[in-house]
C-alpha cells in the first residue's frame, strides 16, 4: 500500500491536475498493484469477519474454500465452467456502456436467449452438431438482440430512457419466458417450468472430464476477442465511444448517433442472448424458469466496476468466478452460506469505486501526520 | 361488489410500499442523486422488519428499530456518494444486488432456513378498522382496514406537498441539486443536504419493505420485493417532481399490482397478470417521452471514459 498516494503531498487539497503528464509504466503498474492490493485486502478482511462471526476460523476456512475453487486442474475447470456465461454477459453489457447506453436488461435478454436456444435445440434437429450449435447460438443472439435493439431504438428515436426501460423489460421478459415454460412449451414428463431437453447435437462437448468445462470456452474466447477489438481498435467502436462520451460532439463530426445507439444496443443484447444460450448448450441442456439466477445482474455490476473496459471486465469476472466457487467450498466446509460471495463482491465494488478518494484521504492523513512530526 | 371491494383493498395495500419508496426516491431526485437502489433498501426493510419483530415481539417496535437502522444505512450511503464520490447509479445497482444477497445470507446464517421465514412469533401490524366508513361498500375497502403504514404514507403525501410549498428544507434540498454554489454562498451545506436526502429515502424504503413483510403478511421470503422498488423509481421519474402526480401514479401501479394477484387464472395466465405493473410502467415511460416537451429526468449514469 506504500505506493498508493498518487497526489502531490504538498498540495493535498488540489483537484486532479488538469493536463496530466504521461506517467511511466512503473508508476502505472505501481498504482494498479496498489489498487488490486487494496481491494484484495478489503475482501479478505470482510470475508474473515463474516466467517469469524459464524464461529469458524477465518484463515483455515478461506484456505479450504480456495482449495475447492482452484485446488487442482479439475476444480479450476469447474470454477470457470460456471463463469462462461458471465464472461459473455458482462462483455455484452460493457459494449453498450461504452457507447453510453446502459443495458440493465441483461438478465431478461439472457432468459430470452436461453429459451430461444433451448427451443432450437429441442425442436430442430438432431443436426450436424456444429451447425446445430451455431443455429442455437444465433437464435439466442437474435432473441436478445431484438429486445435490446427495440429498447435502443426507443431511446434513439423518442428519447425513452433506456436505463428504466431495460430495467422494466427484465420482469416482462422473464415472466413471458416463465409463461411459455410453464404453459405451452412445458416438458410434460418433467416437473413444471422446464422445456424439452435439447438434442445431444445441440450441446457442447466436455473439454475437461468431469468438470463441466465444455468447448463453449472457445465461444467465450472468440466473443472476448471480438468485443475487445471492436471496442478498442475498430472504427465502429471509436464511433460508439464518441457517442457515449459526447453525443453532441459525435454528431457534429458526422457520426450517426442514432445508428450508433441502436446498433450498440442490438449487439449488446445479441451477446447477452448468446450468454443465455450457453446456460442451455454448455450446461443445463434445457430451459427452466430460474435458469439465469442473477448472472445478468452480476454482469451489469462487473461491467460498471470495470468501467466497461473489455480486459478489466474479463479480469473482474475471473476474480468473481474464483470468489463464488470459493464461497461454495466454504459452504461445504462450514455452515457459512454461499451468498457470502454476493456480499463480498458488493463490498469490493463499492470499495473499488471509492478507491480514488480513499487513497486521496490516506495521502492527506500521511501528509498531516508528517507535518505534525516535523513541527 | 365483493370483488371490487377486495380489489380496491388489495390495491391500496400494494400502493403503500410503492408510494412510500417513490416519496423517498423523489427527495433524492431533488438533490440530483436519484437512488436506483430502492429495491435493495426495501428488501432490507422487509427482512429487518421480520427479524426485529421476532426479537421484540411487537410490530411497531420492529418498525421503530428498522427505521433507526435504515437511517444509519442511509447515512453511510450518503457519505459514500458524497465524501467518497462513488457514483450514485453504481452504488444503487450494487445496493440491489447486495440487498438480494445479504438478506439471503442473514436468513440462512441466523435462522438456518432457505427460501422463507415464517414463524408464529412474527408480529403483524394491526389493521385499523374505521367504524361506519368501513361498512360502506367500495369506500370501505379503500379507506378502512389498512395498517398504520398505509395511513402514514398518505399523511406523508400531504406533508410533502406542504413542505414543497413552504419549507426551507425542501428549498435547500432542491438548491443542493440545481444550484449547489448558490446554496454554499447562502450558507447552506450541500453535502449535508445530499446525505439527508438519502437518509430520508432509506427510511421510507425501510417502511415500504416492512409493510410488505409484517404489514401485508407476517413472513419474509427471498426476493419478496420482486421489482416493486423499480416500479417506485419509475413512479418517481414519471411524476416529474409533482407530489400529487406521484401519488396518483403510485396508485395506478398499486392497482395494477393488485390486478396481477386478483385476476383469475381462467382470465389470463398468472405470468401475464403479474406483468401488468411493469407493462404499465413501460408504456407510461414511452408516453411520457413522446408527450414531454422539457428534458426528462435522466438517471445519473456514470461517465465511463478513461480517467
Amino acid at each position: 500500500m506504500t505506493a498508493a498516494p498518487t497526489t502531490n503531498p504538498t498540495e493535498p487539497a488540489a483537484p486532479a491536475p488538469a493536463p496530466p503528464e504521461r506517467p511511466g509504466w512503473r508508476a502505472v503498474a505501481g498504482r494498479q498493484a496498489a489498487a488490486i492490493g487494496y481491494t484484495v485486502v478489503i475482501g479478505l478482511v470482510l470475508a474473515s469477519v463474516l466467517i469469524y462471526s459464524q464461529g469458524y476460523a477465518p484463515f483455515a476456512t478461506i484456505q479450504s474454500g480456495l482449495q475447492y475453487a482452484v485446488g487442482d486442474p479439475t476444480q479450476v475447470a469447474r470454477t470457470f465452467a460456471w463463469g462462461l456465461p458471465l464472461y459473455v454477459a458482462a462483455l455484452g453489457v460493457a459494449i453498450a456502456f461504452r457507447s453510453g447506453m446502459f443495458n440493465i436488461g441483461a438478465e431478461g435478454q439472457m432468459y430470452a436467449g436461453a429459451l430461444a436456444a433451448a427451443l432450437t435445440g429441442a425442436y430442430l434437429g438432431p443436426l450436424f452438431s456444429p451447425a446445430h450449435l451455431l443455429l442455437c447460438t444465433l437464435a439466442a443472439g437474435l432473441a436478445g438482440g431484438l429486445i435490446a435493439a427495440g429498447l435502443g431504438w426507443l431511446r434513439a428515436a423518442w428519447g425513452v430512457d433506456e436505463v428504466l426501460s431495460t430495467l422494466l423489460s427484465n420482469y416482462i421478459v422473464i415472466l413471458f419466458c416463465a409463461y411459455l415454460a410453464i404453459g405451452p412449451l412445458r416438458d410434460t414428463t418433467r416437473q413444471s417450468g422446464t422445456t424439452k431437453e435439447v438434442a445431444d447435437t445441440a450441446r457442447f462437448g466436455e473439454l475437461v472430464p468431469r468438470s463441466g468445462l465444455t468447448t463453449a470456452v472457445f465461444v467465450v474466447v472468440v466473443v472476448a476477442i471480438v468485443i475487445w477489438w471492436l471496442s478498442e481498435r475498430s472504427v465502429l467502436g471509436y464511433r460508439w465511444r464518441m457517442t457515449g462520451e459526447s453525443p453532441a460532439f459525435a454528431s457534429s463530426v458526422g457520426i450517426d448517433v442514432f445508428k450508433a445507439r441502436v446498433s450498440s444496443m442490438a449487439l449488446s443484447g445479441f451477446v447477452c442472448g448468446v450468454a443465455g444460450s450457453l446456460l442451455v448448450t454448455a450446461s443445463q441442456g434445457r430451459f427452466w424458469t430460474e435458469i439465469a439466477s442473477g448472472i445478468g445482474w452480476d454482469g451489469v455490476l462487473i461491467a460498471l466496476v470495470a468501467r466497461s473496459r473489455p480486459v478489466a471486465t474479463v479480469i473482474w469476472v475471473s476474480v468473481y468466478c474464483v470468489m463464488r466457487s470459493a464461497a461454495r467450498g466454504i459452504e461445504q466446509a462450514s455452515e457459512v452460506p454461499s451468498e457470502l460471495s454476493l456480499v463480498l463482491i458488493s463490498a469490493i465494488i463499492i470499495a473499488a469505486a471509492a478507491q480514488a478518494r480513499v487513497f486521496h484521504q490516506f495521502a492527506q492523513l500521511r501528509h498531516r501526520l508528517g507535518s505534525l512530526r516535523r513541527s | 361488489m365483493d370483488w371490487l371491494d377486495a380489489f380496491l383493498g388489495s390495491g391500496m395495500r400494494f400502493t403503500t410500499p410503492i408510494l412510500l419508496a417513490a416519496l423517498g426516491c423523489l427527495v433524492t431526485s431533488w438533490t440530483r442523486d436519484l437512488n436506483v437502489g430502492l429495491e435493495g433498501a426495501m428488501i432490507f426493510g422487509a427482512f429487518f422488519g421480520v427479524a426485529f419483530g421476532l426479537e421484540l415481539g411487537s410490530g411497531l417496535g420492529a418498525i421503530v428499530v428498522t427505521l433507526l437502522a435504515a437511517a444509519v444505512a442511509g447515512l453511510l450511503f450518503g457519505i459514500l456518494i458524497t465524501t467518497y464520490r462513488v457514483n450514485v447509479f453504481v452504488a444503487g445497482i450494487v445496493l440491489n444486488v447486495f440487498g438480494a444477497g445479504a438478506t439471503v445470507f442473514l436468513l440462512r446464517s441466523i435462522y438456518g432456513v432457505k427460501g422463507a421465514l415464517a414463524d408464529d412469533g412474527i408480529p403483524r401490524l394491526a389493521r385499523i378498522e374505521i367504524p361506519v366508513i368501513g361498512d360502506i361498500p367500495v369506500l370501505g375497502g379503500l379507506v378502512s382496514g389498512h395498517t398504520v403504514l398505509t395511513y402514514l404514507a398518505w399523511v406523508l403525501v400531504g406533508v410533502t406537498v406542504w413542505a414543497v410549498r413552504n419549507s426551507v428544507v425542501v428549498r435547500h434540498l432542491k438548491a443542493a441539486g440545481e444550484h449547489p454554489e448558490a446554496l454554499e454562498t447562502a450558507g447552506g451545506n450541500v453535502q449535508r443536504m445530499r446525505i439527508l436526502a438519502q437518509v430520508w429515502c432509506f427510511m421510507l424504503c425501510a417502511l415500504a419493505g416492512a409493510q410488505m413483510s409484517i404489514g401485508q403478511l407476517s413472513l419474509f421470503t427471498e426476493g419478496m420485493t420482486s421489482g416493486l422498488g423499480f416500479v417506485a423509481v419509475a413512479a418517481a421519474i414519471f411524476s416529474r417532481g409533482n407530489v400529487l402526480w406521484l401519488a396518483a401514479i403510485s396508485t395506478v401501479f398499486g392497482l395494477s399490482s393488485a390486478a396481477g394477484v386478483q385476476i383469475n387464472e381462467e382470465v389470463m395466465p398468472p405470468q401475464f397478470a403479474q406483468m401488468i405493473p411493469y407493462v404499465v410502467a413501460l408504456v407510461g415511460l414511452v408516453v411520457l417521452a413522446r408527450t414531454s416537451k422539457v428534458d426528462q429526468v435522466r438517471i445519473a449514469t456514470p461517465q465511463l471514459q478513461a480517467d
